[in-house]
């Protein structure tokens, strides 16, 4: 079977999806490195690198903008690749107002979402607006500019359907027609509340404004006035996006850790990309806990031990016993993590990888390489 | 308490209650709009977001913002024949979750409600452990009220807002436990959480847990001799990069034990890293022993 560098090769853009904590970010930097070696230009977008993951890449500089890792940087660990590796930080905040600038008909508009208040937490605050943004800025990268191959690190979400949905809710939020004719236009804060009580069940609104407060509603009907007109420019975009994804030059790779509760977080997502027909380039099950004892024989005890250490240097019955305690919960371990990465591997024909726990702890570029190999 | 997510959070908060309740003490823990987990880890069935007794002493739940939105409306409202025409109405719950801090606001109202409740004179609850959401979302959740004080003048919404962030800043009543692994992530996350927990939240931080520690197995001599031998034949070649494995890996965490002791000025207790394959009742158990071991007696 191809490996999952064979699976990602042809393709233009990889996502790198999965529970949180378990090395999406060095995978998806790992998978750019390996092309930007074999000669092709490409960027890998990361969300929240390790600092010295952020180092090793010329990350140290924030913002929203591609970088070329330098020529230095490859050097100084023997590598030379024939292509170039480019790398950028995401910043949600600031691809909400690039999103903003682009969709507002004038500046005034513009001024006018960018300073409203409930805009301002929304970009920052509101559940799935970095998953939404993360992949804004993917279709910007992969439609404006000219890389070879793109590969996106996302946000750690809480839950698999967060990813593919995020879109679709805030846009649901910023859509909302009902909600726009009840808020807007208002002058003041007075004004909104006479609207309101004239508006469908008024002492629904009433009692709705006596929780949040008046201020609140007028900023969120001064937010949602200021959207009208842009919102369809939205929509086609997340509807862009959305085929984007679906396209065969796009792959998802999973990555995982071998844990029980990384499993099933794994499942859902795959389970999900499956039925959204997203095109799955592969499975890397990260930091696992690599089986040391060849064959299906017991395990050998401390005396065992204790005899093989006095044919090579002399008897100890106390590193023996040791000894043949750490192999037994290495191997326990090992056991179990298996078991629970094949009822993953069971779900999918993707190509898949495993990377050893400790060799996947990497933070410069030679180590990302050896990564790779790995894949 | 919090920390980046995976660090075992939900467990080291299903452990500390256990060791509360040891000490006699009856204990509520919160999970926080979450995968349900403390009840199931304490062998119980799912309490859901009613209060339940998952183990002697021992209550969980789990807080929703629709389940916070009505008992908080209700509270508010009076009648719940109200509370149902205005919270069901489509439109409203609509407002409820895009209006960005309302289901955070009445989560912790909930909670906070909770622990400061009374029963015939006494507290309801001796201590309450909120199993809070990881590192971000945690300090999103615990900024509510302060930001609502800061931006709304008046109404119920600013009452509560004041109550509960006068509760939250009081080091008698409340306390923020980071937790951690002895990993790289994981600590730069608890570093930077607990330089957000003294600058924007200003709250108290009591304690930080280092959970899955592994032991220091091998001497160095051990070691040398072991790193000659990873190339042998079994038995002694599998072995040895067992071990091998095993004290890098103890190795690793202990660097990084020592960067969090340095860079946190808070009493650590460290949890071992235990064999545990099936993670239940008896797992978290031992999980309290060594909190009580590590310790030196119950929690403060």
């Amino acid at each position: 079977m191809n490996g999952i560098k064979e699976s990602v090769g042809p393709r233009r853009v990889a996502v790198c999806v999965g529970p949180g904590g378990v090395g999406k970010t060095t995978v998806a930097a790992a998978l750019a490195l390996d092309r930007a070696l074999a000669g092709a230009r490409a960027l890998v977008c990361t969300i929240d690198p390790a600092r010295r993951l952020a180092n090793a890449l010329g990350l140290s500089t924030l913002g929203n903008v591609e970088s070329r890792v330098p020529e230095h940087k490859f050097a100084e660990v023997g590598l030379h690749p024939k292509g170039e590796l480019f790398a950028m930080m995401l910043d949600v905040k600031r691809t909400w107002d690039e999103l903003v600038t682009r969709h507002a008909p004038d500046p005034h508009r513009r001024e006018r979402i960018l300073r409203n208040r409930l805009y301002q937490q929304m970009s920052s605050a509101l559940a799935g607006s970095q998953e939404y943004m993360a992949m804004e800025k993917l279709y910007e990268l992969a439609t404006d500019r000219d890389y070879d191959v793109i590969v996106l690190d996302t946000p750690p979400t809480a839950h698999a359907l967060d990813f593919l949905e995020a879109p679709d809710r805030i846009l649901d939020f910023l859509g909302n027609e009902t909600a726009r004719a009840l808020l807007g236009p208002v002058a003041g804060a007075g004004k909104l509340g006479l609207r309101l009580a004239q508006l469908g069940g008024g002492y629904i609104a009433k009692t709705l404004a006596r929780f949040t407060g008046q201020e609140v509603l007028a900023d969120l009907g001064d937010f949602l006035q200021g959207f009208q007109g842009m919102y369809d420019g939205f929509k086609d975009r997340a509807a862009a996006v959305h085929a984007l994804l679906s396209r065969p030059e796009v792959g998802f790779v999973l990555v995982t850790s071998p844990t029980p509760v990384a499993i099933e977080e794994t499942l859902a997502f795959h389970e999900r990309l499956h039925a959204e027909s997203m095109p799955i380039a592969g499975l890397v099950a990260n930091r696992v806990t690599p089986d040391l004892w060849p064959g299906d024989g017991p395990l050998p005890g401390a005396e065992a031990l204790s005899r093989a250490l006095a044919g090579v240097g002399g008897g100890d019955d106390a590193l023996a016993a040791r000894l043949a305690g750490t192999l037994a919960e290495h191997q326990a371990l090992a056991a179990a993590e298996r078991r629970a990465l094949d009822r993953l591997f069971a779900e999918s024909e993707a190509p898949r990888a495993l990377v050893p726990r400790l060799e996947s702890d990497v933070h410069d570029l030679a180590g990302l390489a050896r990564l790779a190999e790995r894949l | 308490m919090t920390g980046k997510g995976g660090v075992g959070k939900s467990t080291v908060s299903a452990a500390l209650a256990l060791v509360a309740a040891r000490a006699g003490k009856r204990v509520l823990v919160c999970e926080v709009n979450a995968q349900e987990r403390v009840a199931a880890l304490l062998g119980a069935p799912l309490a859901g977001p009613v209060i339940q007794e998952a183990a002697p002493g021992v209550f969980t739940v789990n807080v929703t913002p629709h389940e916070a939105m009505r008992e908080y409306g209700v509270m508010v409202l009076r009648f719940r024949t109200i509370y149902d025409a205005v919270f069901e109405n489509r439109l409203v719950r609509y407002f409820l979750r895009v209006v960005p801090s309302l289901a955070e606001l009445v989560m912790l109202g909930k909670i906070l409600n909770e622990a400061r409740a009374e029963e015939g004179g006494r507290p309801r609850w001796d201590l309450v452990v909120v199993d809070a959401p990881a590192t971000g979302h945690a300090v999103q959740l615990l900024r509510v009220p302060s930001a609502l004080v800061d931006t709304v003048p008046g109404g119920p919404l600013r009452h509560d807002a004041d109550w509960m962030e006068a509760m939250l800043v009081d080091p008698a009543r409340t306390s923020v436990a980071l937790v951690t692994l002895p990993e790289e992530m994981p600590v730069n996350e608890a570093i930077e959480l607990d330089a957000q927990v003294r600058g924007v939240l200003g709250m108290h931080r009591g304690a930080l847990f280092v959970n899955a520690m592994p032991e220091t197995r091998f001497s160095p001599g051990e070691e040398a001799r072991l790193a000659a031998l990873v190339e042998a034949p079994p038995p002694l070649g599998p072995a040895a990069r067992a071990a091998r494995l095993q004290a890098l890996r103890a190795g690793q965490a202990a660097r990084y034990l020592t960067r969090a002791r340095a860079a946190l000025d808070l009493p650590a207790t460290v949890i071992p890293l235990l064999p545990i394959v099936e993670w239940g009742r008896a797992a978290v158990e031992r999980v309290a022993d060594a909190i009580e071991a590590g310790a030196g007696g119950g929690p403060a």
